[in-house]
């Protein structure tokens, strides 16, 4: 593998940086340590040679007989290197005491008194030193002491071995310190990235996870989801279908991402099966046996699933596990209803369907567990009864109200204690007052346009819709009321034709209902609204006002009758 | 729905006045049945008391514009009220009108 020049240069380089500053003042410190140790060697020989001298002068002052093989002898025998030597020359500068044969050969020797005798004391190669001492009495001779320069300088040049051996050494070491800092400190930084990542990601689930929830409260419904972590296995949904609400609250089991991957797709499958299912416990049912297929992890979820008729105060319902609701009306109290199994344990299980009729103002309040076990520092839960006491405090005011002020209380109560559940609620009211519903029968007569027109204007002054929309309501059910009379009946056959306006005040929903043949208008082609005036046809253009001005157009054939359903929403 | 035709020696002016829904689309047709007989005069359709549009009445603009085009006139919608104009502008009849 071949390493980039950019990633080994600037390590290279701090090593060899560093190897040259060790090496700069070792090489000085070697200086001053020879200098020291030269001085030092010079002093000890002048003392050395300056006793021999004394001695001599003292010998000869008083007439002493000169032994010239003693003397030699004297001055070599006790030589501090094994190649040192000593020798004297006469005041005329003659070689008079030589040292033993032993010790240094006759040329050495004369070479050595050669430099005496001009006073050098380092040889031109630097191989050999000499130190003297000079008598200044009777008989004024001259003792020469010679060192061979690497003899003397043997242990300062091990000391330096060593010296450079321990730089090296740090040198190594230093270099694989640097190795590990840079390694580690790319794996810090691949970690702190991959975090990031990930961190950016969930926020982007966190993002969709919100956007899927419904946003439509109105004052009748309303809804909350607190996630523990950035992503959640909580949920909450409802929609409005044929004048029914259909409502669901869950739980998925564990928390973070594996648990909120499970409830999107609970939360997709009871988008889907309450679009054409009505009965809650069927629609448990159906999601219960789609979590089941491929569950080899186990994962469950509590549900709870209702379906509240908005003008009759029916309520069906079913549940999967989940919290029973508060019913909260004149008092608050659970809702009495069965417990069944969770969702995705077994694949045959059965949902009971219970009933009740909600009385007008009565609200449905939903929570799951985060709301109950929310802890408190001393780990005590809020607990049901702390949200029993805290809806009857709000009980006759709004669904937001309500929600706001549990989410609140629960807050409060847990203080600095950190959220380990998430939390969701959804709050629903029965107020019939707010519905809007109005019928007209029409027969198949184009003249008969004229009292639909009046009939949708009198229900979109009764909305306090403005011009533009009630203009664009009345326009699309006109185009398609006018196209069930021209299609759905043979010609000259009388027929009848049914409209049902309705609105919650978030919606208007018309229904369009004949008898005639089966006719799907949401079937016809648009008109092409590009072309030029010359190849315009004259058709197509009724269902295409309707599809651009409604939100949705839907068509089903039901107990022989064509039902065809447009919504638009009003706020 | 009331309909007014007034020529003058250059163009023919027809004020539509109320809402040109379905019920009323055949007896406005009738109405304005002399604009076919424009024979090169500008025709101006003056919506400024017009109220409401269906396809049918759409119908009808573009029966007069095909016409129209045949004998070399033009065709100029005048004083379009907002609503009029979005269902103008869904059904892209914006784009082949001509307006004042």
């Amino acid at each position: 593998m071949k390493v980039p020049a950019r990633i080994w240069m600037p390590r290279v380089g701090i090593v060899v940086i560093a190897a040259l500053l060790v090496e700069t003042i070792s090489i000085v410190q070697y200086e001053r340590v020879r200098n020291l140790m030269e001085q030092e060697m010079r002093v000890r020989s002048k003392v050395i040679l300056g006793a021999v001298a004394d001695r001599i002068e003292t010998m000869v002052e008083y007439g002493g007989e000169m032994d010239v093989s003693q003397l030699s002898d004297s001055l070599n025998h006790k030589q501090h290197f094994p190649s040192s030597y000593a020798f004297v020359l006469s005041q005329d500068g003659e070689l008079i005491v030589p040292p033993p044969e032993s010790r240094a050969s006759a040329a050495q020797v004369s070479a050595a008194a050669d430099m005496l005798r001009v006073g050098r004391t380092l040889s031109p190669d630097g191989e050999v030193g000499v130190l003297s001492a000079r008598m200044d009495k009777p008989p004024y001779w001259q003792i020469g002491q010679v060192y061979i320069m690497d003899e003397v300088r043997a242990p300062l040049h091990s000391l330096r071995r060593q010296q450079v051996f321990m730089s090296l050494l740090a040198m190594v070491i230093l270099f694989f310190m640097i190795q590990r800092f840079y390694s580690s400190d790319k794996k810090l930084r691949e970690a702190t990235e991959e975090q990031a990542r990930i961190g950016s990601e969930l926020a982007v689930a966190q993002r969709i996870q919100h956007e899927m929830l419904p946003k439509s409260f109105t004052q009748d419904v309303f809804g909350m989801l607190e996630p523990a972590r950035e992503v959640g296995g909580d949920l909450f949904d409802f929609h409005r279908r044929d004048g029914k609400l259909f409502f669901c609250i869950g739980d998925s089991s564990g928390k973070g991402v594996p648990s909120a991957l499970l409830m999107s797709v609970v939360h997709s499958l009871f988008r889907t099966i309450s679009l054409k299912e009505e009965s809650p416990s069927r629609i448990l049912e159906e999601l219960n046996s789609h979590i089941c297929r491929g569950n080899d992890s186990n994962m469950f979820a509590t549900f709870f699933v209702g379906c509240l008729d908005l003008y009759s105060g029916q309520l069906r319902f079913g549940n999967a596990g989940h919290d029973k609701p508060f019913l909260v009306g004149k008092e608050v109290s659970l809702l009495p209803v069965k417990s069944n199994l969770p969702l995705g344990v077994f694949p045959d299980t059965e949902f009971a369907e219970e009933n009740m009729e909600l009385s007008a103002g009565d609200t449905l309040f939903l929570y799951t567990d985060g709301l109950t076990e929310a802890k408190n520092p001393s780990r005590e839960a809020f607990g049901r009864a702390r949200v029993k006491e805290v809806l009857e405090g709000v009980r006759s005011l709004s669904p937001e109200v309500m929600v706001s002020s549990l989410g609140k209380a629960a807050h409060k109560f847990a203080g600095s204690a950190p959220q380990s559940d998430d939390m969701a609620m959804l709050a629903i009211r029965f107020s019939p007052g707010n519905l809007l519903r109005q019928q007209i029968h029409l027969v198949n007569d184009k003249a008969d346009i004229a009292r639909l027109s009046g009939f949708v204007k009198d229900f979109s002054a009764a909305l306090d819709l403005d011009r533009k929309m009630a203009s664009g309501v009345r326009l699309a059910l006109e185009e398609m009321v006018v196209n069930v009379m021209n299609y759905a009946y043979p010609a000259g056959e009388k027929g009848d034709i049914c409209v049902l306006a309705d609105s919650d005040r978030t919606e208007v929903r018309f229904t369009v209902e004949d008898s005639g043949v089966p006719f799907d208008p949401t079937s016809m082609m648009s008109a092409d609204t590009t072309l030029d005036a010359h190849s315009r046809p004259i058709g197509g253009l009724g269902i295409h006002l309707t599809r651009r001005i409604m939100d949705s157009v839907s068509y089903c054939r039901k107990q022989g009758k064509n039902v065809l359903t447009l919504t638009k929403s009003i706020i | 729905m009331t309909t007014k035709i007034q020529e003058t020696p250059d163009r023919i002016i027809a004020f539509l006045s109320g809402e040109l829904d379905t019920a009323v689309a055949q007896e406005t047709e009738q109405a304005l049945k002399p604009l076919l007989g424009s024979k090169g005069k500008d025709i101006v359709i003056d919506c400024t008391e017009l109220e409401y549009i269906a396809s049918s009445g759409l119908r009808i603009l573009l029966g007069i514009l095909k016409q129209a085009r045949e004998v070399g006139s033009r065709v100029v919608l005048k004083n379009v009220n907002d609503v009029i104009r979005d269902v103008l502008d869904l059904t892209g009849f914006i784009s082949i009108f001509e307006f004042e």
